[in-house]
């Protein structure tokens, strides 16, 4: 635990100076293509940082782009945390929350951290690169992101501080009584070895079924019954995770931190905990999840969203549940499939997947509640791949070798920790050992700024083809007697359309509003067909006609019949679409 | 205007002189604090607090009656005013409160009750505003046909009478027709038998906003009783954008969320299950996402609901008015306790003499004006009477109907003895509460300063210490048998420290230890939904 606890403050230390490091002299770098070569903002993509080290470097570019970031609390962790957002943009131009919106966040699940990154790095690649690339200058002009680096800050924390498997706390830090004994959070894993990381306990036993395996004294070998173990190799036995019986009631580590899980807490056809485990109290009442529903609730502006976990290399969609598989209809499940295809040749070793089938079948998803409460097209990302250690998928996912031949030719031997023989207090003598934490799902520093360009470059391809209007086309034709005929054509030249089908099936979104000013409206109609003069006249308030959608990849006409001579404008007015006039 | 405020003062005035005899009508949310107020101050046994504010401004109150470790001991939460439209909810909750501290306070030496009286009280309060309609809703302003405005067309008062009845327009496209044993009764139209309709029917108001819809969009809100997760009707007006989205619903539930020794929920709203009890579906109980009761709890159930069939004595009750999102059914599908719910009362049925045409559909408002009848209330239908609409410019429109609220608030002298029956009614649920206890505790040497210590964990109750969806919910704890021991001292065999699952009512399971040492060790039982026992044993 001390041992820990030297190194981050080091870590630290370093975070402070990287700070005060300026910017090179142009004359000292040569630009490498798709990065930015010399910026404003230094930060070191070969490591992670605690939520309060997100939080610095989250200051650190909204500090260096103030006409670019908003760095703003969207509300308190459990633990009294800030809930750091960064909404980048060019403030300059146009109403920031009328701009298509693009929502992110990482680390839902507290082990899972490169979401964090991710998002740090997209943060810093969109304002070094703004000027510099016209794909991102048009897209920061024309779009918003909203981006939370870490929505678990608290026990982001408590996995990089505390000790922790790769794998948890995945919770928050709310204690729960997970054996119902009527003690919360009693009976948390021990770090025997106080190297930081819950590892595996063995012990010496004639009755054991392992061997260490000869030729890697790392590894374990179980026994079969027809195998013949000559009589001096030593038998083991594995006893669990590092861990102690904490509350005296003969079980080792049943009461560890949480366990809820917060992606079990939104509220689309949310279920309790009996039904799929991880439920708390009813839906968003985990407050960092509260604190994401109340802002996106706030902001229909949002019309795609992407979520980070790790790991297994998987772009998921919904439905979460099969249960609720007719909430994904045809329509959007194109607009899903084309995007995640983009994403399997962006991020190699990646699959595009199906979250109930694919994976495993709960409620109460995060990308279930933004699609099918809010109609926002959302992806969550899997991170990390055993395929990127070799770049194949040889040594297969979790098989064999790989795992102990990356810690020796890769990572020099710094994944895995040595057996070490230490006294326990139920099991007497004991040998811990085996992985850290930060190995098997975190991506290893040298591959994790790739991990979050690629990742990024994803995102920017979804936010890209949220709905982009324009209106296109105006004709006018004179009636005769004063009156006059315009037809305004409404053009959307991306994938999403302004409203997700599951949007149109239950209204969540108001209709889209195409208006005219200037003019003396007569009527106003829908035009269904232009060429056969098929139209749908909408009698109240004609001035003011309300498009159910602006489909992606398409247009919709509109007309009026008005008198009066004169400039007039058309102002179309999608929450998702954003505001355009002409 | 004048003469409902007065109307109004008149009855604040009777409110305060009545609280201390019974309350003669029903109350608005200032008389409902004083009637708490003052039956919490007096007696050591009832605490008040408020558990938040809605949007409205209005107290969620909690009235907690018991006495010592209130906490540790099983309880009951009582819960009313689920539904806006039901005062008599509220009522009823009160009066069950009252008659605790007055006649039954000796309950609370094994039982707390954690009391929540009115869920809606900004709804309630439409029940006393100058005009009156039943509401269900909150203060929240919601945009309730999701067309971008918010409550863009309410009701109006177009006959001036101070309450939104309905409406009517002769008229040959309509659906509607009158019902065949009351004219004034509208009924649709049966196809099938070759009827034909010639009304079309609306609630009293305007088409503010020229949708062809009346009234869809008015002061809408978040019904309490729409808003909880089990069954959530998404997108539905009322239900609000996701469940349990209101103060005073997560204010609630919180609460509840840290009562570990509630066993039992009782609801005095919509939803049923005294009358008749909810009925074993096997599809529904097998399915992951549970819809059945599971089999067992419709046994307690139908146990449960015979003794309120008993002691109450209420005939015909209508059929159940479960919803979506509702309260009651929440309480047992995803809080995992016993779950009752009942209205309190319903118009009763009457039998017509032959004078009177059939009422051969059993219409609820046919029914209920003959009721009103034979009881002298005169106040209960607004006679259709001709108005001149502006959106049916030179069509006949009448308004009229049913009067709001009485058919689901009678006046309260109707209501006669039931507030005591119901309380005895609860009263005999906590009789049945499960009560853990240690019996048959013994000890033997096994020689060389070893003993065998064996006792019964015996369950006093009726009902089981956890039913069938408490064994599978996280938020009830298990029974914990606990050995206290001092450090000379040694369990051989047995366990220290164990968690069991369920023991049934008047049920028993056999422990036992081998201790090693001197002295006495004690054994420690229950869950606060038990009661904790403990029980000192002499090692030999």
């Amino acid at each position: 635990m001390k041992r820990i606890i030297q190194k981050l403050t080091v870590a630290a230390c370093f975070v402070a100076t990287a700070f005060t490091v300026q910017a090179q002299n142009a004359d000292e770098v040569f630009r490498a293509a798709g990065s930015p070569h010399n910026p404003k903002v230094q930060i070191s993509f070969n490591r992670y940082y605690t939520a309060e080290g997100l939080a610095a470097l989250g200051k650190k570019i909204a500090d260096a782009y103030p006409n670019l970031v908003k760095r703003v609390s969207i509300g308190k962790s459990y633990e009294g945390r800030d809930m750091w957002m960064l909404q980048i943009t060019n403030f300059e131009k146009g109403d920031p929350d009328r701009k298509p919106g693009f929502y992110v966040d990482g680390n839902i699940h507290s082990n899972e951290i490169q979401g964090g990154e991710i998002s740090i790095y997209t943060a810093w690649y969109l304002t070094e690169n703004y000027g510099d690339i016209d794909f991102v200058t048009e897209m920061l002009d024309n779009r918003i992101f909203y981006i939370v680096p870490t929505i678990n800050p608290d026990a982001r924390n408590n996995y990089m501080q505390e000790p922790n498997t790769g794998s948890s706390p995945r919770a928050g830090m709310i204690a729960m009584d997970d054996d119902q004994d009527g003690l919360f959070d009693e009976d948390l894993p021990d770090d025997i070895d106080g190297n930081g990381s819950i590892t595996q306990m063995r012990r010496k036993s004639p009755t054991g079924n392992m061997i260490v395996d000869p030729q890697d004294p790392r590894k374990m070998i179980a026994i079969g019954v027809d195998d013949n173990v000559p009589a001096d190799v030593v038998r083991y036995e594995f006893l669990g995770q590092e861990g102690i019986d904490n509350d005296g009631d003969g079980q080792v580590n049943e009461d560890p931190h949480g366990y809820y899980d917060p992606n079990r807490d939104w509220a689309w056809k949310w279920q309790p905990d009996y039904i799929q485990r991880g439920a708390y109290k009813y839906p968003f009442s985990v407050p960092e999840n509260r604190a994401v529903a109340d802002f996106v609730l706030a902001h229909p502006n949002i019309a795609g969203g992407q979520s980070f976990h790790n790991s297994g290399g998987m772009i998921l969609r919904g439905p979460g549940a099969e249960e609720d598989l007719s909430t994904y209809n045809r329509a959007d499940i194109r607009i899903y499939d084309a995007i995640g295809e983009k994403g399997e040749k962006i991020l190699p070793g990646y699959r595009y997947l199906t979250v109930y089938k694919d994976l495993y079948s709960v409620f109460g998803g995060e990308l279930d509640w933004f699609y099918g409460s809010r109609g926002i097209y959302t992806f969550t990302n899997e991170i990390f791949t055993s395929f990127a250690y070799y770049k194949n998928n040889e040594g297969g996912r979790r098989g064999g070798n790989l795992s102990y031949d990356v810690d020796s030719e890769l990572l020099m031997g710094d994944a895995f920790e040595p057996w070490k023989t230490f006294n326990h207090p139920t099991y007497g003598e004991i040998e811990v050992g085996g992985f850290k934490k930060n190995f098997g799902r975190a991506t290893p520093g040298f591959m994790l700024e790739e991990e979050c360009h690629r990742n990024m470059a994803f995102t920017l391809y979804h936010a890209y083809h949220m709905p982009n209007l324009s209106i296109s086309n105006v004709e006018e034709k004179d009636l005769g007697g004063g009156l006059k005929e315009i037809t305004a054509t409404i053009s959307n030249d991306r994938l999403m359309p302004t409203h997700a089908s599951q949007d149109l099936k239950y209204k969540i979104e108001r209709p889209d509003y195409i208006s005219i000013a200037g003019v003396d409206v007569q009527a106003g109609m829908i035009v269904e067909d232009a060429d056969f003069g098929v139209t749908t006249e909408q009698k109240v308030n004609p001035a003011k006609l309300e498009v159910a959608n602006i489909p992606g990849d398409g247009f919709v006409k509109v007309r009026w019949i008005v008198s009066g001579k004169g400039k007039y404008t058309i102002t179309v007015d999608s929450a998702k679409g954003g505001l355009v006039t002409k | 205007m004048k003469i409902k405020l007065m109307r109004c003062c008149a009855l604040v005035i009777l409110g305060f002189i009545t609280t201390l005899v019974q309350a003669q009508d029903y109350n608005n949310a200032q008389q409902l604090a004083q009637r708490l107020r003052s039956l919490a101050s007096s007696s050591s046994s009832a605490s008040l607090e408020s558990l938040t504010k809605t949007l409205g401004g209005k107290d969620i109150w909690m009235l907690t009656l018991g006495t010592g470790d209130v906490d540790n001991k099983p309880a009951i939460a009582v819960v009313g005013g689920v539904e806006g439209k039901h005062l008599l909810g509220v009522e009823m909750a009160v009066r069950f409160a009252e008659d605790v501290i007055a006649n039954r306070s000796e309950l609370l030496e094994n039982t707390t009750f954690y009391v929540f009286p009115n869920m809606s009280p900004d709804a309630t309060e439409q029940y006393f505003a100058a005009l009156k309609y039943g509401r269900s809703g909150n203060a929240k302003p919601t945009d309730d046909d999701r067309d971008g405005r918010l409550d863009e067309d309410p009701f109006e008062d177009l006959n001036g009478d101070g309450m939104i009845t309905m409406m009517r327009v002769y008229d040959e496209t309509g659906d509607w027709t009158t019902h065949a044993a009351d004219a004034r009764v509208m009924v649709k139209a049966d196809k099938s038998k070759g009827e034909k309709g010639t009304y079309k029917y609306f609630t009293e108001g305007r088409d503010n906003d020229l949708d062809g819809k009346f009234n869809e969009d008015g002061q809408g809100g978040i019904h309490f009783n729409k808003s909880l997760t089990y069954e959530y009707a998404y997108f539905t007006p009322g239900a609000g954008e996701h469940p349990v989205s209101e103060l005073e619903n997560r204010a609630l539930l919180d609460m509840l969320y840290t009562k570990w020794n509630i066993f039992s929920v009782v609801t005095f709203g919509p939803g049923n299950n005294l009358s008749s009890p909810w009925k074993y579906n096997r599809a529904g109980a097998s399915k992951r996402v549970v819809t059945s009761i599971l089999n067992g709890d419709d046994d307690i159930n139908q146990l449960v609901s015979s003794k309120y069939n008993e002691i109450v004595g209420l005939k015909d009750a209508p059929r159940s008015d479960d919803q979506g999102g509702d309260f009651y059914q929440w309480a047992y599908f995803h809080f995992g306790k016993l779950s009752f719910g009942t209205p309190g009362w319903w118009v009763p049925t009457v039998k017509g003499d032959s004078t009177a045409a059939p009422n051969k559909d059993k219409n609820a408002e046919v029914n209920f004006i003959r009721w009103a009848a034979q009881e002298g209330i005169n106040n209960a239908f607004v006679e259709w009477t001709a108005i001149d609409h502006p959106d049916f410019p030179g069509q006949k429109v009448e308004v009229g109907g049913v009067a709001p609220f009485l058919m689901m608030n009678p006046p309260l002298e109707k209501i006669g003895d039931l507030g005591e029956k119901h309380a005895e009614f609860i009263a005999e649920l906590a009789g049945m509460q499960p009560e853990i206890k240690l019996v048959n505790v013994k000890s033997e040497s096994v020689g060389k300063g070893l003993t065998r210590i064996t006792a019964d964990l015996y369950n006093a109750g009726t009902l089981p210490t956890h039913s069938t969806m408490g064994q599978r919910s996280r938020w009830l704890r298990r029974v914990k048998v606990a050995l206290q021991l001092d450090g000379n001292q040694e369990v051989v065999s047995g366990r220290k420290v164990q968690l069991i699952r369920n023991v049934d009512g008047d049920e028993a399971q056999q422990l036992t230890w081998l201790i090693k040492g001197k002295g006495s060790v004690t054994i420690e039982a229950g869950a606060p939904h038990t009661g904790i026992v403990s029980s000192s044993v002499d090692l030999k």
